[in-house]
């Protein structure tokens, strides 16, 4: 067929007309699935901060404090809260630099070395806020218990009863919400990161294989 | 030791990167797509260099993984109405041989290969890359008897699309 072998003719030439692709350019593209994978966990953490903040000034925690005749407490609120804002954003600076670092690096023996890091990274993130979360709920329950005006009134009552009944119901049901409340938080991180997580690790065998 | 293989591995994609180019030019349009396209294949190969023992050429390998990967990325858009741009090839002819006239017909040809499926399309790849049947058919797993039938009736389609 003749027009087939005219454009056979010019194929050969139009080789110069590609623009050419180098070797740290072909590197990147080797390592760009590891690097976006860490692009989400660096932008799901901020967006999970945004959220955070969004709700706690929705629920203004100051009304509740004056409610309870609490204001003493609020100043140990206050430091508590920034302390966390601070480890937080600790931990989404430390996410920007494993995105940073991955997304540049050209070695891949150096790439698995930032994945496993990203990793540690993220779980200690995930039981910090865990942590954090339990530690807030106690919290929570101790302030009630000593504080609120309606756990006063149920404490006299309870000085005038004989049995531990209403003692033993009242740790029940904290434990309970507790175990719920922070394992409702777990099956979120969970979800969240674990997916990612796993995609990376994905990613980190398939490098393996090829680290023989 | 798997830094050097991922070195080695680096260098003979830049050296025979054009393979990779070729392609994305006849199952892409757009640079978008081409660069897209591009990278896919790259990825698909380095996934596979492992398994590539060097017992043939790693052009020979490569066209292989790469039209797998075209083929297959291909098949998901199909739905999607394939645009050409006219423009692209403007600069398929080097200056010095402007030639008004073939430029023309190469441009018409090339549109007629775009309407072709994928699967032609890789065989129309092989033939412009001056390949044998031998090499065609074992590249795209089909058999030597096959691929000619194929590339007759490839070209009676063509010079249909290209004469109506």
């Amino acid at each position: 067929m003749e027009e087939l072998d005219l454009l056979k003719k010019y194929w050969k030439k139009s080789e110069d007309t590609f623009e050419q692709v180098s070797e740290v350019e072909i590197y990147k593209m080797l390592h760009k699935k590891s690097s976006s994978i860490v692009k989400w966990i660096l932008i799901i953490s901020i967006l999970e901060v945004l959220l955070w903040t969004l709700i706690s000034v929705c629920f203004n925690t100051d009304d509740y404090f004056k409610k309870i005749h609490g204001e003493d407490l609020i100043v140990y609120f206050e430091v508590f809260n920034y302390f966390n804002y601070a480890v937080i954003l600790t931990f989404i600076y430390l996410f920007y630099k494993n995105y940073i670092k991955i997304s540049t690096t050209v070695s891949i023996k150096q790439l698995m070395k930032d994945i496993l890091t990203t990793r540690r990274t993220v779980n200690y993130y995930v039981w910090y806020n865990l942590t954090m979360i339990t530690l807030s709920v106690f919290i929570g329950y101790a302030i009630a218990f000593f504080y609120n005006p309606a756990m006063i009134a149920l404490k006299e009552k309870m000085a005038h009863e004989k049995s531990n009944y209403t003692l033993l119901l009242i740790f029940g049901f904290l434990a309970l919400t507790t175990l719920i409340l922070v394992g409702l938080f777990w099956l979120f991180y969970r979800l969240l990161y674990g997916i990612l997580l796993k995609k990376l690790h994905t990613n980190y065998k398939e490098l393996k294989k090829i680290d023989l | 030791m798997n830094e050097d293989l991922e070195k080695s591995f680096v260098k003979q994609l830049r050296e025979n990167q054009n393979i990779i180019h070729k392609i994305c030019r006849l199952y892409t349009s757009g640079d978008d797509a081409h660069k897209d396209l591009f990278q896919e294949i790259t990825i698909q190969l380095w996934k596979a260099f492992p398994k590539f023992r060097g017992d043939s050429k790693f052009s020979t390998w490569a066209y292989r993984v790469a039209l797998n990967t075209a083929i297959t990325l291909y098949r998901k858009s199909t739905k999607s109405i394939q645009t050409t741009d006219y423009d692209k090839h403007q600069f398929f002819i080097s200056q010095e041989e402007y030639n008004f006239e073939e430029e023309e017909r190469i441009k018409l040809m090339y549109q007629a290969v775009y309407q072709l499926n994928d699967i032609e399309k890789a065989l129309v790849f092989m033939y412009l890359e001056d390949k044998d049947y031998t090499e065609i058919a074992e590249t795209l797993g089909i058999s030597e008897v096959n691929a000619r039938v194929k590339m007759n009736r490839i070209k009676g389609k063509l010079k249909k699309i290209l004469n109506p």
